[in-house]
């Protein structure tokens, strides 16, 4: 029996003005997974990631969320859904610690919003919540720094980490390796290895080598749309991957 | 037929007050353009440019002493050119310094800019009020510009022809200014993309620095011309700041010609709101700003502009 | 501000008690400095006024140049509720505060969730409409005089005919808002509004509906500029459309920001003790008072936004040492 794939992307158009950018782009992300999404610069990986994630609105087809269409909803909706994601430009609240980044994001906060009367700063379940967060990406110790303060690595996992703290169910990454150097990329693949073992994960990268170690499954978005799909063995037997600059880093 | 007769004078007056609220839209748009600045001390330059100007022509002011009288018995066509020569130029000064205060909020978050701008408001309504107190002043204007002349059966103003000319005139010299000269070609390069004028070796200081004259010097202009108008008192440069954003705001940032048309526009409105109930022109101004702003953030022919930071 | 805060119970922190008491025996000494009673209602009513703006700029990040409106609609609510409902003090507040939202509340609708400049000249511009209505509706308002011989009510019993017993009805208020307020700031939607400011866009990714706390915030502030106003009309015996006037407005984003708004709760609190101090001292010296008053506040935005208690925390902050405990440390690093 199978199951539906958690997420679906179906028959999605984009164009900005006259430009298409996205053309038939069918996708399936399966629960558990860890699906990659590459391609090269200006081929509309990133455009179809920010469709994924409700940043723009599709002009055709559909995004399809555990069964339910989420195509056109507002990121705060699809994120009150459980669909939580990076940025590759970082993306925190500057003037806030790295605990109150994540702290920020934890559920018993969120669904507290307009809870005017409760002392944030008593509530030890959301504090425990949110250093426990940290530490899994590898920042404990430093919960109480500026995060505006904190090396670039550490701000790429506090980046992940408050997309993380929501606990959601499917978790997008944005070009997580951007910027960082070897020993930061060792220990952001670690943290990915691990989060895979919870989170259904779809991570668009640049760094062939990181994604093919990772990924489970890959799906290759040039020109707008899918060419190739599979596992990165598969792709790598792939004629197109292979007589690409792609097939040679691989 | 009859009733549209009877507006006609109201659609001159709004047409008129139309090309005045373009020179002052212009020199906003320019700032904005080059700088990505909203400056809503604008208005209160447009004013400080009426008031120097009449102070230029009529200074009464005792230290002047023989020159002084000398001066004052000047035919004041003379006086007057001196003043829309002067008063502009001054106000360009002003203009730069506000901007070199500026820069210490470049690079941070728009929202001190915003704050600046907002104090100089201010500060320059109350030294006004200071200078000149709040009651009402009167900018002296040649008296061949002055009174009534007749056409079609219809009573005008001479001054609002002599008005609405004026600012033809200027809007036409700033168009030649952007289009044809070099100067106005880097401004335009700049208003599309500072960092490329940076790396092609203009000093973007300066650039913006002269910018910040050349639009609050406009103002002046307008403020110089709409005067007589408006009426002159401290308050008169918030008023002034209000349809040159809502005309940014209809035509779009950086397109001339929409600035023009949106120009018109509002002078049209705020003219013939002021023929059906005069109390109510300035108000319509306020309230065409709400509405267009909630329906169409982005103008007319707009895409998302800078001023959604 | 560091090194003498911390919280007696989850409501009131020891800085709140030390305000409190120097601001409670204002009525004692004012006299003897040289200045006057009707000055202590003065300062707790704008003090009242600003620690509500504050929310909306320094807390959420959004300058609104036309507050005077709602400050201006408490006043005449209350003057109105007098004259035409009832001689009460509480019906007479709670009224200016009710009317007061509800104008936030509308105006929020139409403006919350813009940004930057629209928002700003948004405010302006229903600034001038309700200050233009103020002056044209002659029938409701009186017109440019305002409503005249608002009384001033008994509270059980007890006349406040006296500028000192209306100070302490002020300052039974100024604790209710400081007390609310504080609490506010450090709920979860204070967390969210400051995350709001800083980075809005994430803030909606997260699941946020940002649009929404920033009309509440906006209706708040409102709420409590209304209440502020409520006292003024009650104080002044006389509600007028000045208030209203831009020029007005501006004076409570001056005297927020100086304080240290954005980075103190006390910044407004401060902020209002100066502006008032500049305005009766200087202002005896001379004539230009508000124009150099109106310098500062450039300069301050120039070189130090942070203002006055930004510069205090700077000088404190060198002294006390870092807490690492993560329990505690959510108060070094919120910094208010």
């Amino acid at each position: 029996m199978t199951v539906a794939p958690l997420f679906e992307a179906r028959h999605i158009h984009k164009r900005f003005g006259d430009q298409v950018v996205l053309e038939e782009i069918n996708l399936a992300f399966e629960e558990g997974e860890l699906s990659g999404i590459m391609g090269p610069n200006g081929a509309g990986k990133t455009t179809c990631f920010n469709v994924l994630t409700g940043r723009y609105k599709p002009d055709r087809g559909q995004v399809i969320f555990a069964g339910e269409p989420i195509t056109g909803l507002p990121p705060r909706v699809i994120a009150q859904k459980g669909v939580s994601r990076s940025f590759q430009l970082i993306n925190l609240f500057d003037e806030y610690s790295a605990l109150e980044n994540v702290l920020i994001a934890v559920p018993q906060v969120r669904n507290r919003g307009f809870n005017m009367i409760r002392n944030i700063e008593q509530d030890t379940a959301a504090i425990d919540k949110a250093a426990l967060v940290l530490e899994r990406v590898g920042l404990k110790g430093k919960e109480n720094e500026p995060s505006d303060q904190l090396s670039y690595g550490d701000r790429r996992a506090l980046e992940i980490a408050v997309a993380l703290a929501t606990e959601p169910r499917i978790l997008f990454l944005d070009e997580p390796t951007s910027g960082i150097g070897i020993e930061a990329m060792a220990r952001l693949a670690e943290l990915v290895q691990e989060l895979k073992r919870t989170y259904t994960m779809i991570i668009i990268e640049h760094d062939m080598k990181f994604l093919f170690d990772l990924a489970d499954r890959i799906s290759v978005v040039h020109w707008g749309q899918v060419i190739a799909e599979g596992t990165p063995d598969e792709l790598r037997a792939n004629k197109w991957v292979k007589s690409s600059n792609l097939g040679k880093l691989v | 037929m009859d009733f549209i007769l009877n507006l006609l004078p109201y659609i001159v007056n709004g047409l008129s007050l139309g090309l005045l609220f373009t020179l002052i839209a212009l020199g906003f748009m320019l700032i904005i353009g080059v700088m990505e600045l909203i400056n809503l001390a604008h208005g209160s330059l447009f004013a400080l440019g009426a008031y120097l100007a009449m102070v230029v022509i009529s200074p009464h002011v005792p230290w002047l002493g023989a020159f002084g009288t000398w001066y004052l018995g000047l035919p004041i066509v003379l006086r007057y050119v001196l003043a829309v020569v002067m008063a502009p130029a001054l106000v360009a000064v002003v203009g730069m310094v506000l901007e070199v205060c500026m820069r210490p909020t470049y690079g941070k978050d728009p929202l001190y800019g915003l704050l600046l701008t907002f104090g100089a408001a201010l500060v320059l309504e109350e030294a006004i009020r200071v200078v000149w107190g709040s009651a009402e002043q009167m900018l002296q204007v040649p008296q061949n510009l002055m009174g009534p002349f007749m056409l079609g059966g219809m009573i005008y103003s001479k001054y609002q022809f002599f008005a609405s000319a004026f600012a033809i005139v200027i809007i036409l010299l700033v168009w030649l200014f952007l289009e044809r000269t070099p100067y106005g070609a880097i401004i335009k390069a700049g208003a599309h993309d500072s960092e490329m004028v940076r790396a092609l070796g203009i000093n973007l200081t300066r650039l913006r620095l002269f910018v910040f004259g050349f639009g609050t010097a406009l103002a002046a202009i307008a403020g110089i011309i709409m005067s007589p108008i408006w009426g002159l008192r401290p308050h008169v440069g918030v008023d002034a700041v209000i349809p040159a954003f809502l005309i940014i705001t209809l035509g779009g940032v950086g397109s001339f010609f929409g600035a023009v048309v949106a120009g018109i526009l509002v002078g049209l409105a705020v003219g013939i709101t002021a023929g059906f109930a005069s109390e109510w022109s300035l108000l319509s101004m306020y309230l065409l700003l709400i509405a267009v702003v909630t329906v169409r953030a982005r103008g007319l022919f707009g895409k998302k502009s800078i001023l959604e930071a | 501000m560091a090194g003498i805060g911390g919280p007696i119970g989850h409501w009131i922190t020891r800085e709140m008690v030390i305000a409190f008491a120097v601001i409670f025996s204002i009525p004692f000494w004012i006299n003897a400095v040289g200045l006057y009673q009707y000055l202590g209602v003065e300062i707790l009513i704008w003090m009242i006024y600003a620690l509500g703006f504050n929310l909306l700029l320094g807390y959420t990040g959004k300058p609104s140049f036309g507050h005077g409106a709602y400050f201006g609609i408490g006043a005449y609510a209350f003057g109105l509720a007098q004259q035409h409902v009832v001689v009460n003090v509480w019906i007479g507040i709670g009224i200016a505060i009710l009317a007061a939202t509800l104008a936030g509340a509308m105006v929020a609708a139409f403006i919350s969730h813009r940004r930057g400049i629209y928002f700003a000249l948004m405010t302006i511009a229903f600034g001038q409409v309700f200050w233009f209505a103020a002056v044209k509706w002659h029938a409701l308002t009186g017109g440019e005089d305002g409503l005249q011989n608002i009384p001033r009510p008994d509270v059980f019993s007890i006349s406040l005919k006296d500028n000192e017993a209306l100070f302490y009805l002020a300052f039974f208020f100024f604790v209710l808002v400081v007390i609310a307020l504080w609490r506010l700031i450090h709920s979860p939607f204070g967390k969210v509004i400051k995350a709001i400011k800083q980075n809005e866009m994430r803030a909606g990714f997260i699941g946020y509906n940002v649009r929404l706390f920033k009309f509440m915030v906006f209706t708040i502030s409102a709420g409590i500029a209304g209440l502020a106003g409520g006292l003024f009309a009650m104080a002044q015996g006389s509600a007028y459309p000045d208030v209203m006037s831009l020029h007005v407005s501006g004076l409570v984003v001056m005297m927020t920001l100086i304080g240290g708004g954005f980075v103190s709760f006390w910044g407004p609190v401060l902020g209002t003790v100066i502006f008032f101090l500049a305005r009766d001292i200087l202002g005896v010296l001379t004539e230009t008072w508000l124009l150099w008053y109106g310098l500062m506040f450039i300069v301050v935005v120039m070189f130090k936004p942070e203002g006055l208690a930004g510069i205090w925390q700077d000088l404190t902050r060198t002294r006390v040492s870092k807490s690492e405990s993560v329990d505690t440390s959510l108060i070094s690093s919120a910094r208010r």
